[in-house]
């Protein structure tokens, strides 16, 4: 073909030339997509994977990796052989290339092969899928309510008849949980990045997703979809436990929810029930057991030393209010928005998660290093 | 449209005429275009539609809570709406013949005819019974019909134009874009109608 | 002073406009006496005025600026005057600040006006760097950010991507088919100036009370329906810019269809004509959706309807549904173009016809086809019906084929060729890897298991960033570049070029490509703070992004430089075959003095004396319009009589 070019130079390709050139391309492009795979391949990307479908996620990941990475390859190369080999060397101003309209033989090979790769792909990803979202085979699965509001999560379990709610996710490990999700406000989206799942939370239907947790440990839940001011701070913790510890911890909630008020849920923990709380702690750290967050996170107040940013100063927002104001504040955050600030930004579920004993030792505290 | 037609100044300096590289008139064209994206923007609002009534899981639709919609009126307002289509035809066809009171005559009654339409579709929303703010239904019945009626407003104003211009003695049988045009939009406006009256309130 | 106000122009629209004003708050307060008070609470707040004024007063100022008179004039029925060209064409700036139904000053008016918006959303970006460098709150508290990536992205897309790519097309496309100007060059006129409006809406949010709109750019209800009054700026403003591009696409549309030289059959179009004329498909046809979909929040949020209120028998869903609908196809229409250009750019710099024409037609066509059937892949955690995630996602891989096609045909153009390096081919070699690498990620997304993972992360900001910078924004410098000697008669400095081009190419590269990673490892999208562990690469993107910042600069002040001072060009620096080379630079006022006549393809380059369009002997510009539609020479009946 290399004949009618009219660049009529020796290192034109075409001839035997180019036919080396072709192979030393080759042979570029092949070395390169391994590194690329391998790169690809040693990065860890994922966090750490807590469950079964994590496996198989990252697993497909690994393929698409390997099937992409040598047409990046290839495109990369091609550009920059064509751009060494091939650039206007002074004296050609005036040179054209030769007159090559079409080759059917290649076009249907870049046709053909990528379509036939893409349909290998989506099959696989459909397999994929069904085994992710596929209810376990034996026994009959947990059901964990998710309910989402501007701008925090609350989970709500049933077990062995015993309803009690939480702002933190406790679940078992090796057991497939099913999560339904909905929400009170605008759209949000509940994921925990170690387990690869999410799920829109959209008002007015119930969506789900199926996890089997497989690690250990404490994670984030996130909320994915942008749902206002406070949905970069809408984050909570999902803790795995052994299945035994698990049990104890249900049996430590229904047990309260069962003393507790009607709506259940008081969390509390250690400091739940009648005996001192510290408040200042309360106040800077929050309560792990109930996982009401802390309010220090949000409000700055000199005398607990914390400076959050995100919700009213305290030291001057309280500065000559009463028990009442405080009290209400903290149940009904929305009741009384200070300036600047806007509405649902301050987590309206403290009512449920603390005991009244730690409401009032807060509002105790709150009254007496700010209030006055 | 007319003014490319008209010859012009001797002296005048200006672009070399285009080539016609297609039988079609552009002006038609354009505006079949048009149409297309009109009929997309209602094709938007009948998705809506079929959320509200069909997707949504107890989706219901009309009577609700008693009120149901007044078929038989809209029935009469559909009639009127088609009706004006044939007078407009009927324009169309006299100008083409050089008939130029039958092109006033029916243009005239064209306009009176949509402007009917409408009267009686402002009619019937005030003696509805429910108001968009009640339920998604109703916001969807208005939504469409309130869609469509902004869209014989437009028609009216060009019926308007047209009408006036067919009285000041405008187009001839060689000359009548100026007619053919809006009357395209015009027919557009009456099946748009046909098909609102059909998935509304008959179905 | 009243002459002033008589005549279009400036004084006139400003008029309007207070007019307007004193009528918007006129209309609240009427309405607001009619009706009872519960059912119509939000018109009774000052928010009502503000929301008809965003109505009428970009009306009042088009009218006042005069994009209407004509046809005001037309419709009154008085004999129409014959067309004397007085508002075509250019001699002094202020002929860009008018009305102009030249499309060569319409093109200019437009590439000039979306570049000041990548400038706006690209300052945008830098101070969402400056709040991202670090964990934690830097200078600006959360709504600041949301207000501030929502706008970013508005801008970008619909006052600088969209727009800039009409206003090349605009400017060199009559030109390709041999057409004195566009078909309708006052919808041409009214179309640019719609596009001020929507930016103009968009920018003044800030100032409204509750802060800009800050439900990012696909606004989902019911978060944009209970948003301050800033969303409306966003729904009104979208409209604007919805208008102006269905009014462009069927002024393309008609304008290839009709105005073709002779002998110019649709297989001897050049490529950047197919790619506007599928890319106007698009948009005539899927533009509507996102007009309607924002007329659906307008009508939620300030009538209190209840298309998104699931309590009152709406569905959020159905937003996302129409939304998408318009804005998948949107994202072909900020790439076909750019496709277009990239034929132009690769094959006259290549010195070599385009590889399987043909192939590179059709696929045009079939990525127009299969766009409209892939939306719900953005969809695929939103809750919708599960069934619909497995079609879509075939159909969503399946489009990599046909855009395959064009990736590969470019290299087979490139082998073998005679390769002019300059800056515009640059950028185009840079397109072809950049989008390469955001078109796979973009396949990646389409496997739905591992969208479920990477979805709302920084992985998708990633593959927005690779498509949209790295594909469409290259291809938009590779045009300018390669256009610009045309466009001012004056040559770039081809030394800065290639400095933009590699700082650019760095810079870019450093500052999206971590994002893939931060996104797999779990950072979400859309938030000012992040968990401490993303903080370094969080720093390293900042970092670069500033980079990525000072070379737009150069580019900046390498144009405005480069058009005062730049060397002469002539009329074919290039040696390109297509018309708008054949004609001076910059060419004259009405393009040709005759209609040219083609004889044979664009980009026959090699081929011994092969040519595209020949022109008659030229002859004295005095043409009587009105004259026959044939190319003839002889004077005719009516005209250039002494
Ligand atoms: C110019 C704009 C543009 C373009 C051209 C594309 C092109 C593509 N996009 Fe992208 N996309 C966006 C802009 C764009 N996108 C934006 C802005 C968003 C985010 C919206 C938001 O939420 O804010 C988005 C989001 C987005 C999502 C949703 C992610 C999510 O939110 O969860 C998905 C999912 O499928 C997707 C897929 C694709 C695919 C498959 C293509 C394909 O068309 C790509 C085809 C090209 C190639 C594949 C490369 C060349 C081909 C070859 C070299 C052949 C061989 C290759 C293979 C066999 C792999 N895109
Ligand atoms: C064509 C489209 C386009 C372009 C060109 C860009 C350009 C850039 N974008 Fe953006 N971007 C989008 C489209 C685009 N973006 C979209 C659609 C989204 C999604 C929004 C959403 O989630 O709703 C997004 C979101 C987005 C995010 C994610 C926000 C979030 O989810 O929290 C980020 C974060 O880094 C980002 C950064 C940048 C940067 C650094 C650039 C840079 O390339 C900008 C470079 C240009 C300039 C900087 C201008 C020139 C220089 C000056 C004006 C002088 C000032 C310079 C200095 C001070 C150094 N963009
Ligand atoms: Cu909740 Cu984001
Ligand atoms: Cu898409």
């Amino acid at each position: 073909m290399g004949e009618e070019s009219t660049r009529g130079e020796p290192d034109a390709v075409g001839g035997p030339v180019g036919r080396r050139r072709i192979s030393q391309m080759l042979v570029v492009g092949l070395l390169a997509s391994a590194v690329g795979i391998a790169l690809g391949l040693i990065i860890d990307w994922f966090p750490a994977d807590g469950s079964t479908q994590a496996d198989k996620i990252d697993t497909l990941w690994d393929v698409l990796i390997i099937c992409s990475v040598p047409f990046f390859v290839l495109v990369v190369v091609v550009v920059l052989f064509a751009a060494h080999d091939f650039r206007m060397r002074p004296g050609q101003e005036q040179l054209d290339g030769p007159p090559i309209h079409g080759n059917t033989k290649l076009e249907v090979i870049w046709t053909a092969g990528p379509a036939i790769l893409l349909v290998a792909l989506c099959s696989y990803a459909y397999i994929v899928l069904h085994d992710i979202e596929k209810a376990p085979a034996a026994g009959n699965e947990r059901v964990v309510e998710v309910h989402a509001q501007q701008f925090t999560w609350t989970f709500s379990y049933n077990e062995n008849g015993q309803k009690f709610t939480t702002a933190q996710l406790y679940v078992p490990e090796g057991k497939s949980v099913r999560f339904n999700v909905t929400t009170r406000d605008v759209l949000h989206d509940f994921w925990v990045p170690a387990w690869r799942m999410k799920i829109d939370a959209v008002p007015g239907i119930t969506t789900h997703i199926r996890v089997t947790p497989k690690r250990l440990g404490t994670y984030p839940v996130v909320c994915a979809e942008l749902c206002g001011l406070g949905h970069a701070f809408m984050r909570q913790t999902a803790h795995v436990l052994p299945a035994a510890e698990f049990d104890r911890w249900v049996q430590k909630m229904t047990t309260r929810a069962g003393g507790g008020a009607a709506g259940g849920g008081e969390g509390g923990g250690a400091a739940g029930g009648g005996e001192k709380v510290d408040a200042k702690a309360l106040f800077m750290k929050g309560d792990s057991a109930s996982g009401a967050t802390a309010c220090g996170a949000c409000h700055k107040l000199a005398d607990a030393g914390t400076v959050g940013g995100v919700g009213p100063d305290l030291d001057t927002a309280l500065k000559g209010r009463d028990k009442a104001f405080i009290h209400e504040s903290i149940v009904d955050p929305n009741a009384d928005i200070t300036k600047g600030f806007d509405a649902n930004i301050m987590p309206a579920n403290y009512k449920d998660l603390l005991t009244g004993a730690q409401l009032d030792a807060l509002v105790d505290y709150l009254e007496e290093v700010a209030g006055k | 449209m007319e003014a490319a037609s008209l010859p012009v100044a001797h002296d005048h300096h200006g672009p070399p005429p285009a080539n016609r590289s297609s039988r079609v008139e552009p002006a038609l064209l354009g505006m079949l275009l048009f149409i297309i994206s009109e009929i997309m923007v209602f094709g938007a609002f009948f998705t809506a539609y079929f959320f509200i009534r069909v997707v949504n899981e107890g989706a219901t639709w009309f009577p609700i809570d008693g009120v149901d919609l007044p078929v038989a009126v809209a029935g009469v307002n559909t009639a009127i709406l088609v009706s004006s289509s044939l007078t407009l035809h009927w324009a169309q066809t006299s100008i083409k013949a050089g008939n130029r009171f039958g092109m006033q005559a029916g243009m005239f009654t064209t306009f009176l005819l949509g402007l009917t339409f409408l009267f009686i579709q402002i009619n019937e929303y005030v003696h509805v019974g429910f108001a968009p703010q009640d339920h998604a239904q109703g916001t969807i019945f208005f939504g469409l019909t309130g869609l469509h009626g902004a869209h014989v407003t437009i028609g009216l104003v060009l019926l308007a134009m047209v009408t006036w211009r067919a009285f000041r003695g405008h187009f001839s049988a060689e000359h009548h874009d100026g007619l053919e045009i809006p009357g395209v939009y015009w027919h557009f406006v009456d099946i748009m109608w046909i098909i609102v009256y059909m998935t509304i309130y008959v179905l | 002073m009243i002459t002033q106000l008589r005549r279009p122009g400036w004084p006139r629209a400003i008029f309007a406009m207070l007019l307007a004003g004193a009528f918007s708050t006129a209309l609240s307060w009427s309405v607001r006496a009619a009706y009872g008070h519960d059912r119509f609470e939000h018109l009774l707040q000052a928010q009502s005025i503000v929301i008809i004024a965003m109505i009428a007063v970009p009306l009042a100022f088009l009218v006042g600026l005069g994009c209407f008179d004509y046809w005001f004039y037309w419709a009154s029925g008085r004999p129409t005057r014959p067309e004397d060209h007085s508002s075509h064409g250019a001699t002094s700036w202020r002929d860009y600040l008018r009305p102009n139904t030249d499309h060569k000053v319409i093109g200019v008016q437009y590439i000039v006006h979306s570049f000041a918006f990548l400038f706006i959303g690209g300052l945008m970006a830098m101070l969402m760097r400056a709040e991202l460098a670090q964990p934690g709150r830097q200078f600006v508290d959360a709504s600041t950010f949301n207000g501030l990536f929502s706008v970013h992205a508005s801008l970008l897309i619909f006052l600088f991507v969209i727009p800039v790519f009409a206003g090349i097309a605009n400017y060199v496309l009559p030109l390709m088919i041999g057409a004195p100007d566009m078909a309708f060059p006052r919808l041409n006129a009214l179309s640019f100036w719609l596009l001020p409006c929507a930016g103009i809406l968009m920018l003044l949010s800030f100032l409204a009370p509750g802060g800009s709109f800050a439900s990012g750019w696909t606004a989902y209800a019911p978060l944009a329906t209970d948003q301050p009054l800033g969303q409306m700026f966003f729904t009104i403003g979208v409209q604007f810019a919805g208008a102006s591009s269905i009014a462009t696409a069927l002024n393309f549309l008609v304008t290839i269809i009709t105005m073709r030289a002779p002998g110019m059959s649709f297989f001897r179009m050049p490529l950047l004509v197919w790619a506007n004329f599928a890319t106007s498909l698009l948009v005539v046809i899927a533009t509507p959706f996102i007009a309607a979909s924002q007329f659906f929040v307008l009508l939620d949020w300030s009538l209190g309807f209840n298309f998104f209120d699931s309590e009152r028998g709406g569905d959020p869903l159905m937003y996302q549904h129409v939304f998408w609908f318009y804005s998948h196809p949107a994202v072909y229409i900020m790439m076909l173009p750019g496709f277009g250009i990239i034929s132009e750019v690769i094959a006259t710099k290549a010195r070599k016809p385009v590889f399987g024409y043909r192939m590179m037609a059709f696929s045009l066509l079939a990525i127009v086809i299969l766009g409209f059937t892939v939306w719900a892949h953005h969809m695929f955690v939103s809750g919708m019906q599960s069934w619909i995630r497995i079609p879509m996602m075939v159909t969503t891989a399946i489009i990599a084929v046909p855009t395959g096609i064009k990736i590969f045909s470019w290299l087979a153009t490139l082998w073998r060729g005679v390769l002019r390096l300059d800056t515009s081919m640059l950028f185009a070699l840079g397109f072809l890897a950049m989008f390469t690498c955001g078109g796979i990620s973009g396949v990646m997304l389409a496997m739905v298991p591992l969208d479920i993972h990477v979805s709302d992360t920084y992985f998708i900001v990633a593959h927005i960033h690779y498509v949209l910078f790295g594909g469409s924004l290259f291809t938009i410098f590779a045009g300018v570049y390669h256009w610009f000697p045309k466009i001012t008669g004056r040559h770039v400095d081809e030394r800065l070029g290639k400095i933009h081009f590699w700082t650019t190419l760095v810079f870019f590269n450093v500052t999206f490509a971590p994002m893939h990673l931060i996104g797999v490892e779990g950072m979400p999208r859309r938030v000012a703070d992040y968990a401490d562990q993303f903080a370094t690469w969080n720093l390293v993107i900042s970092l670069a992004s500033f980079g990525l910042g000072l070379s737009t600069l150069l580019f900046a002040y390498n144009v405005l430089s480069s058009a005062r001072g730049g060397a002469r060009a002539t009329a074919n620096p290039w040696r390109a075959l297509t018309l708008e080379w054949q004609v001076s630079s910059p060419p004259p006022i009405f393009n040709f003095d005759a209609v040219p006549t083609v004889v044979g393809g664009p980009y026959e380059f090699g081929v011994p004396g092969a040519v595209h369009g020949i022109f008659a002997p030229t002859r004295p510009a005095e043409v009587p319009a009105g004259a026959a539609a044939t190319p003839s020479t002889t004077p005719t009946p009516g005209g250039s009589a002494p």
